[in-house]
This record gives C-alpha cells, structure tokens and sequence, in this order.
C-alpha cells in the first residue's frame, strides 16, 4: 500500500494493529493507539452492561403497580447499577480513555503520551475498578442510588456498598491518570510549529478536561474513602446520629461531581468541534471562542455544585450564589452552540453518519443545555428537583450529548483506527433510530418530571402511566438501533472497504498518516499547518479519500 | 445583606398572601394544577424560562437544518470559505444570553426568598418521616389517625420536619414545594392554599379530591410507597377534623373500634405488612394471630432461630399471652425478630395509645373481615372470596 502523506512516510504494510502480533503484545503494550482500542472495547462492552439494566428499569415501569418479575428492591439494584456503570465506567472514560488515547498523540504530531507505561497502568487501573464492581454485585449488589448519598448508604443492608465504593476510588485514579498524562503530553510533546493555537480544538477540550480530571477527582477519592470508613469503622461523618453531617456529603460529592459532568461533555463538544468543521470542509467559526470556553467551563464548573442541593437546607444565601453562578456556566455553552451553528454557514457539508451524529448532538446539548435553565433558576428547582425532569435534563446532556459525540467520532475516526469504511448506508439508519427512539424515550420524562413525578420510583401514581408507555418504547427503539450500530461496525472489520489516509477530507496531523496509523505514528515529523484550512485538499477517485493538492496556494493561517 | 432583603419580602409576603386568593391554575402541557399562593411565581418563571428556550431552540435548530440542507456538498470538489469570526456577531451572542439569565435568575431569587420565609403568623404541623411512612403531628397533640396531610385553607402551614433514619423530602407538586428532611436537623417548609379540596368529607374516597405528597429523596426499598393524600379543609371543618383526630376512638364502642380504627391504622403499615399473604418488608398479618396463638406456624423462627413464637409465647414464658407480644412487637419492635425479616421497624412508642393497640390486634384476630387492602368487609365471606 502506498500512502498520499505529505510527511513522506514510507510506504510499510506494517500497522500498529499488526506490528506484534500475539495476546501479549496487547496486554503488555504501551503503544496509546492499542490501549485506546482495549478501552474502546472495555466501555463498549459495560456500556451494553449498562443498557440491559436500562431496558430492565424500563421495562418494569410499563406497569405502575407491582410486578412479579422484579420486586422493588430489585428494581432499586437495577437503577443504581445501571447510573454507576453508565457514569464511572462508560462516559468518564469513555472518550478520553479510548478516543483520546488513539488520537490526541497524533493529532498533536507526537509518537506517544508523555508516560506511556502511567497510560497502561490507567487501564489496568480501570479493569481493576470494574472487576470490583463485579464483585460488588455478586457479593449482593448494592441500592444506593449512583450518588451513594448518605446516610443510607452507610447503614442499607446490601453488602455491595463497600466493594463498588472501593472500585469507583480506583477508577477514579484511572481518570486522574489518563488526565495527567494528557496535561504532560500537551505542554511537551508538541512538536515543532504546532502552536496553541494550532491544536485542533478536541486537543483544547481534552486538555480543559485534564486539568478537571487532575483537580476534581482525589475530592471523589477522599470523599469515598471517608464514606468506606463509616460504613465500616463506625466513625462518625456523615452520620449525624454519631455526630457527622449528611450535607457535608452531598458537598464532597457533587464538589467532584459537578466538575465531573465537564469532564463528561468537554470531550464531546471538542469531538463536535471536529466533525463539524471535517465534514462542512470549512473553517470553524471562532475558533479562540471556542477554545478559550472550553477552559472557562473547566474553571467555572468548580463554582456552581451547590445547584445540586437546593432543597437539602444549606443557607438560602449560598442557593441564590450558586444559582447566580450557574447562569455564567451557561454561557460558555451557548457560545459552543452559536460557534457550531456559524461553522455550517456556507459550508460544503457532506450529511454522512459521523456528521448525522454531529447535527444530533446539536439538537440534543440544546435542549439538554436548555433545560439547564429552569433548574438553575432556584424556585423553579424547587419544583422540579429530584423529579423525572431532572433525569430527562441529564441523559440529554449525558447520554445525548456526551455519548453521541463518543458515538460520532467512533464513526469518524473509524476508518482510521481499523482501515476500513463502515457502511453508510446502515449508519445513517442506526443513527435515526437512536436519535428518534432517544428524544421519544426522554422527552415524555420532562413532562413526568414537570408534572410531579418523582425519580427511582418503583411504583407510582396511575396518571403517569402513559408517559412511561410512551418512553419505554423509546428506548426499544433505542436499542435497536444500538444493535444495528454494534452489527455494521463489527461487519465493517471483516467485509469493510480499506479505507483510504483521508476519507473526510480532515486536515489535522491524524489524516496524514496511513489508515490504520504505523506503530510509531510518523517516521518523520511531520508538517503542522492550520488544522481546518482546507483549501489546499482533492479528491482522488481512485483512493476514494481526498489528498493534498501540491499545487494549491500555500494556506495563510487565520484565527 | 441578603437577610434584609428575605426579611423585607417575607413580611410583605405574609400580609399580600392572606388577603389575596389566587385561582387554582388548572394543568397544562408542562406544569400540574397549581393550588398554593406561590404557585402562579413558580408557573411564570418557569414560563418565562420556556418561552426564552422555544426561542432559542427554535433558532438554533431552524437553521442547523436550513444550512444543512442550503449548504450540503453536491460533488467531491467543494470547499467552503465561510467567515471564520464576526466580532460583533460572538460579542452580540455572548451578551444578548447573559442579559436574559440575569432576569432568569432575578425573577427565580425572588421567588425563592417566598419560598423559604414563613409567614410569622403559620400554623405549624410536625412532620415526621421514617422509612416508609409519613406522621403528621398537629398543635393540639393530635397526630393525623390515617396518615394523609390534612391542612386549613386560607391561612399559611408551616411543616417543621424531622428524620428517624435516613434522607427523605416532601413534595406536593400542586403547591411547587419540596424539601429535603436531614436526620439530625429540623427542616421548614411553608405553603398558603385557598382552595378546599373537593369532597374531601364523602366517606366514599372515590369523591375524594386530594393533593399528592411524595417522598422526593431516595430512602430506599418502599421509596415510592412513601405517599399521603393532602386534604384541604375550611377553617371550620378543619377546626372539628381536628378535634376528632385527638379523640376520634372515643366514641367507636365494642366491635366498632377494629372494624372502624382498625383499617384507618393499618395504613401506616401497609407499607410494610400484608394482608394477604404477599411478601413484604415484613411478616404478612395473613395467619399471624393463629401462629402466636399456638396454633399452625407457631414453630416459626424468631431471633435467628434462637426461639419461636411458641417459645417465647404462653403461660410462663417472656409473654404470659399473644396480645402482650403483639403489643411489644408494636413498642420494642427491635426486641424479637422474625425470621428471615431485618431489623427495620420503627417504634410506635408515643404514636399509638393502648386503644389504638387493641384496635389494631382485634383487626388481627378478624382479618378474614377485611380484605386485601384493609377494608372492612364484614363477616359472613370467607377468606377464599377475598
Ligand atoms: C447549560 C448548562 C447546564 C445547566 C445550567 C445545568 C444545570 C443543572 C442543575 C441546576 C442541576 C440540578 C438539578 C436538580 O438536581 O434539581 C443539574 C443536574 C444535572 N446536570 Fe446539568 N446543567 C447544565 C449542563 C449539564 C451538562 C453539560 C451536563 C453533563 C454532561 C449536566 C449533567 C447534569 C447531571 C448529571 C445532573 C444531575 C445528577 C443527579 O442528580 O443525579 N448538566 N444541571
Ligand atoms: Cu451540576
């Protein structure tokens, strides 16, 4: 095979995918490309984990009262399992533990993290948080909501509380890690001519969520840690009936966990930053907008936890500085949005999958971010509070926003990471099956939420019984076409179209190198330019991927 | 600062809310019947809220799909040269949002400092919330006999709530309230309603037209099940409500106390005890008076299988008779546990007097006369037909 690279790399068969060969070769491996695909594969398989509890919690709550099937104490095992594997193992992790990891060395034009061996001990440190959770739910599961507030997660009786508290501690340090490692990388690796502001913008997204991941998670750590030694030890912190404070919990938590919803959606904006600008051929709108956002969100976010517990009694003067405050995260996000919207502008925008998923995770952050508002503002939060409209404003932001961006730019760097094109045609599909079945599923929950339904509900008042109906069937639909999604994608490794250097037509360092990438990313350094002029690309038929134009006039860097 | 400003609200707010009745605002797409003084705030706010999103929604996704379809690439060769910035365009953008969140947060502020000022003059109910049942205790001493929130109309109700175990929150949507209830703290929460509930005094609850209260904060196994009725009685009405709560088992005489208190009782352990046989929280009242009688089940194990009832119960023993242990079990309920059931019932102690207690054990020694959900059902049908 021969390559179009501009960076003169030598034509090789070799990839990093067969340049050792052997189950070894892969455990022990301290190539980022190869890590990245085993934690593809990890969260991919707990996100299916994640979504059979969902479609469990789901389908239960077709029926209002009782059902044999599943009791409530079931039900609540279900519920909680399913939001501590969606956010511990899947989102957090999820693109920059996989994405991240294949792209962000090539993309910044470096042959690796800055500590690669750190990069394979973030992994195994995943593996091991998960195995725990597994342990956790043989040696008797655990109810406490994802939230483990206490004290009731310091005196149920599921035994599953202090193995699983244990496995979100060591995920945790996966994450701070992963962070680490990615804060070094961009300080010093960048090679010669890339600039700041030459990162391509998901290198910025990345980089504000390090700095969050690095800051936020050992207040999870510790927060935990205190949580464990309650439960086990009889020391009393939270629990004030041995002189602790259940609202210094719910501090601790969401002081990590709301930085920790960031951590969850700066990837994602910066993946939508990049399919938007690939796939409309054009250059992003605002670019120092969007980037410098990206690192005001990062600060702004470690500002506004208190939204979290407007009603949990903390002094009406720290709700109404914490309403205030939230507003300003706010804004950051509807810059994003305004950016993205500009980029389309007279662009030459091709409507495949990855872009599908691109305009989805639009229309889906606007609502998520939207309806934000009403629950920043403090006495409509009164009302709505720990109701289904919560839910439904978190799984827009999470699972519509975060996880379609993950989704998206699977689809986009696709072709990169494995050599071959996947089919558009059923991807198209796939995504307007998830799309549909998500908004059907997750917009009546506004309407429960609004009208007074209560969240982890096992039963609950007849009236709401048909929103329920309606978002359950949303949710089959949303599985469906997860399936489908998971079946193209896995035919597309065996019968797949090789794929060219450049099907997109992307100008970041990641498109100059082979599909899938040599071992060592580049075998020269390669030419860093601006990453979303591309003015200078053709198309050539016979690679079916766009290439360079040696004739096109030099491109001018313009933000 | 801040508490000038909730002090200055709050008095006007006492005085506007009594002399001003609100109409019930009936439900619409978004928001469910709206009852209490605050609610026509909450519901323009929120409004308010929405129509700025529909706004932006509409904006943004109008012409995400406008330019999607304007702009999309016919042909390989297209390269798109779009502005790359507008400075007054990203300033106006930035502005025009910060603007309206200002008023957003404005007008949730002060809504807010009328949510959490009671008026001086409220009259306060005790809450007090266990896993998986609510009691609401009244000024005169009385304690509401069927569990549901029955309030007067036409005058501000301060809740002043207490946890026994774990986190719990009130929330009557209709009046848009809710708090949180942290064990080891006192939590407040005040509404006005003007609007008596219909039928609230038609024996037949079919007529009965009511609020929801829910448990808003997960406290785990019966979450959902932590539900009352709220009633909203005239002054008047609620004034004799309130006198029978205190003594309203005075007057039942012989078989009247468990046919009538009986069932009125068991809902605060409904959420726990079956009737029927089903499995719950704890034993099922189906057979119970049998096994600590002596009679089939009495070999039942108690206390890890330390003893059992018929160990435990009978001339001689820890319990001279079954009523003794049946009282304990309401009082010391940690004492002697059943097997397989954890140790999770709440004391009634200071809840039900002795009259309550022999209403609720002679509606365990007739349960074939209720049915499945407690209703008195009379004699003459047999367990079968329940
Ligand atoms: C425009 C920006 C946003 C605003 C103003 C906003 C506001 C809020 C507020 C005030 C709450 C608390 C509601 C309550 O519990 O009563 C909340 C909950 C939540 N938000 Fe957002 N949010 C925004 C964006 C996001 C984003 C981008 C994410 C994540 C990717 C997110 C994730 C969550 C989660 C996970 C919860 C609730 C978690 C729980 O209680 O279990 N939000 N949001
Ligand atoms: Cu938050």
């Amino acid at each position: 095979m021969t390559t179009l690279t501009p960076s003169g790399h030598a034509a090789s068969t070799d990839n990093y995918l067969t340049f050792t060969r052997g189950i070894k070769s892969w455990m022990f491996t301290l190539d980022h490309k190869r890590i990245g695909v085993m934690y593809l594969i990890s969260v991919l398989a707990s996100f299916f984990v994640g979504g059979l509890f969902a479609l469990i919690v789901r389908t239960k709550l077709l029926t209002p009262g009782e059902v044999t099937w599943i009791d409530a104490d079931q039900y609540n095992q279900a519920f909680t399992l399913h939001g501590a594997i969606m956010v511990f193992l899947v989102i957090i992790p999820s693109i920059p533990g996989a994405l991240g990891n294949f792209v962000l060395p090539i993309m910044l034009g470096a042959k690796d993290v800055a500590f690669p061996r750190l990069n394979l001990f973030s992994y195994y440190l995943w593996i091991t948080g998960a195995l725990l959770s597994v342990y956790a739910l043989l040696a008797g599961g655990f109810d406490t909501g994802w939230t483990f507030y206490t004290p009731y997660s310091t005196s149920t009786e599921t035994a599953g509380v202090i193995p699983v508290v244990m496995g979100v501690f060591v995920l945790g340090f996966s994450s701070i890690f992963t962070g680490l490692n990615f804060v070094v990388t961009i300080h010093k690796l960048r090679p010669p001519g890339m600039t700041w502001f030459r990162m391509p913008l998901l290198l910025w997204a990345l980089y504000a969520t390090a700095l969050i991941q690095v800051l936020a998670t050992p207040v999870l750590g510790i927060t935990l840690l205190l949580l464990i030694i309650e439960r086990a030890f009889g020391i009393g912190i939270f629990d004030p009936g041995m002189g602790g404070d259940p609202v210094l919990f719910q501090h601790f938590f969401w002081f990590y966990s709301h930085p920790a919803v960031y951590i969850m959606i700066l990837p994602g904006m910066g993946i939508i930053s990049e399919i938007i600008a690939v796939h409309s051929h054009r250059q992003i709108f605002g670019y120092r907008f969007i980037a410098f956002s990206s690192i005001a969100i990062a600060v702004f976010s470690f500002l506004v936890w208190g939204h979290h517990m407007f009603t949990s009694g903390q002094s009406p003067l720290m709700n109404v500085v914490f309403s205030f405050i939230t507003f300003s995260v706010a804004i950051p996000s509807a810059i994003k949005v305004f950016n993205w919207l500009a980029t389309l502008y007279k662009g030459a925008i091709a409507l495949n999958t990855a872009m599908l998923y691109g305009l989805a995770f639009m229309f889906l952050f606007t609502i998520g971010g939207l309806t934000g508002l009403p629950l920043g503002t403090l006495n409509t939060d009164i009302h709505l509070h720990d109701t289904y409209f919560v839910v439904a404003h978190f799984h827009y932001v999470m699972m519509g926003s975060a996880l379609i961006a993950m989704i998206g730019g699977i689809h986009h760097w696709w072709p990169k990471m494995f050599g071959v094109m996947f089919s558009e045609f059923w991807g198209r599909i796939g995504c307007t099956l998830v799309f549909v079945g998500f908004n059907v599923a997750f917009f009546t929950q506004f309407m429960l939420g609004s009208q007074g339904m209560p969240r982890r509900y096992y039963q609950y008042q007849p009236e709401f019984q048909t929103y329920h109906i309606v978002s359950t069937m949303g949710a089959y639909c949303m599985a469906l076409g997860f399936f489908l999604t998971g079946a193209y994608l896995l035919h597309s490794l065996f019968f797949g179209k090789k794929a060219p250097a450049n099907p997109w037509g992307g100008r970041s360092l990641e498109w100059q190198c082979t599909s899938p990438p040599p071992h060592d990313n580049f075998s020269t350094t390669p030419s860093v330019g601006n990453p979303y002029d591309f003015s200078d690309l053709r198309w050539n038929e016979a690679e079916q991927g766009y290439e360079v134009d040696p004739n096109a006039a030099p491109a001018k860097d313009t933000h | 600062m801040i508490h000038l400003l909730l002090q200055a609200t709050s008095e006007s707010q006492g005085q506007a809310a009594l002399s001003t009745s609100v109409p019930v605002s009936p439900a619409d797409f978004w928001l469910p019947e709206g009852a209490s003084t605050v609610s026509p705030q909450v519901d323009f706010a929120f409004q308010f809220v929405m129509w700025i999103s529909y706004f932006f929604f509409v904006l943004v996704i109008g012409l995400m799909v406008y330019f999607a379809i304007k702009y999309r690439q016919r042909g390989r060769e297209v390269y798109a040269r779009g502005p790359s910035h507008h400075t007054m365009l990203e300033l106006g953008w930035t502005i025009l949002p910060t603007i309206l969140c200002v008023f957003m947060f404005w007008f949730g502020f002060r809504g807010f400092i009328d949510l959490v000022t009671p008026p001086q003059n409220a009259y306060q109910i005790d809450v007090t919330a266990q896993k998986w049942f609510w009691n609401f205790r009244y000024p005169t001493g009385a304690t509401s006999a069927d569990s549901h929130l029955y309030v007067p109309a036409g005058r501000p109700v301060k809740l002043v709530m207490r946890s026994e175990d774990v986190l719990h929150a009130v929330f009557i949507p209709a009046f848009r309230v809710k708090k949180d209830i942290v064990p080891g703290r006192y939590g407040t929460l005040w509404f006005q309603t003007d609007h008596v509930t219909e039928g609230w005094n038609e024996s037949d609850p079919e007529k009965q037209k009511f609020h929801h209260l829910f448990c808003a904060e997960y406290c785990g196994k019966d979450h959902s099940k932590m539900y009352a009725k709220v009633f909203v009685l005239p002054q008047a009405d609620f004034d004799l409500w309130l006198e029978k709560q205190g003594r309203w088992m005075d007057e039942l005489k012989g078989d009247e106390l468990w046919q009538v208190a009986g069932p009125k009782l068991y809902g605060r352990c409904a959420s726990c005890h079956t009737l029927n046989g089903g499995a719950s929280t704890g034993p099922t009242w189906q057979g119970l008076w049998t096994r600590v009688s002596g009679g089939a089940g009495s070999d039942g194990k108690l206390d890890n299988g330390k003893e059992t009832y018929a160990s435990l119960i009978g001339a001689g023993k820890a319990f001279e008779n079954p009523e003794t242990y049946v009282r304990n079990s309401i009082l010391n309920p940690g004492q002697h546990i059943v097997v397989p059931f954890g140790n999770v019932m709440p004391t009634f102690k200071g809840q039900l007097n002795d009259k309550a207690i022999d209403a609720i054990i002679g509606m365990m020694k007739n349960l074939d006369q209720f049915d499945a959900k407690g209703k008195f059902i009379g004699s003459g049908v047999t367990a079968a037909a329940k």
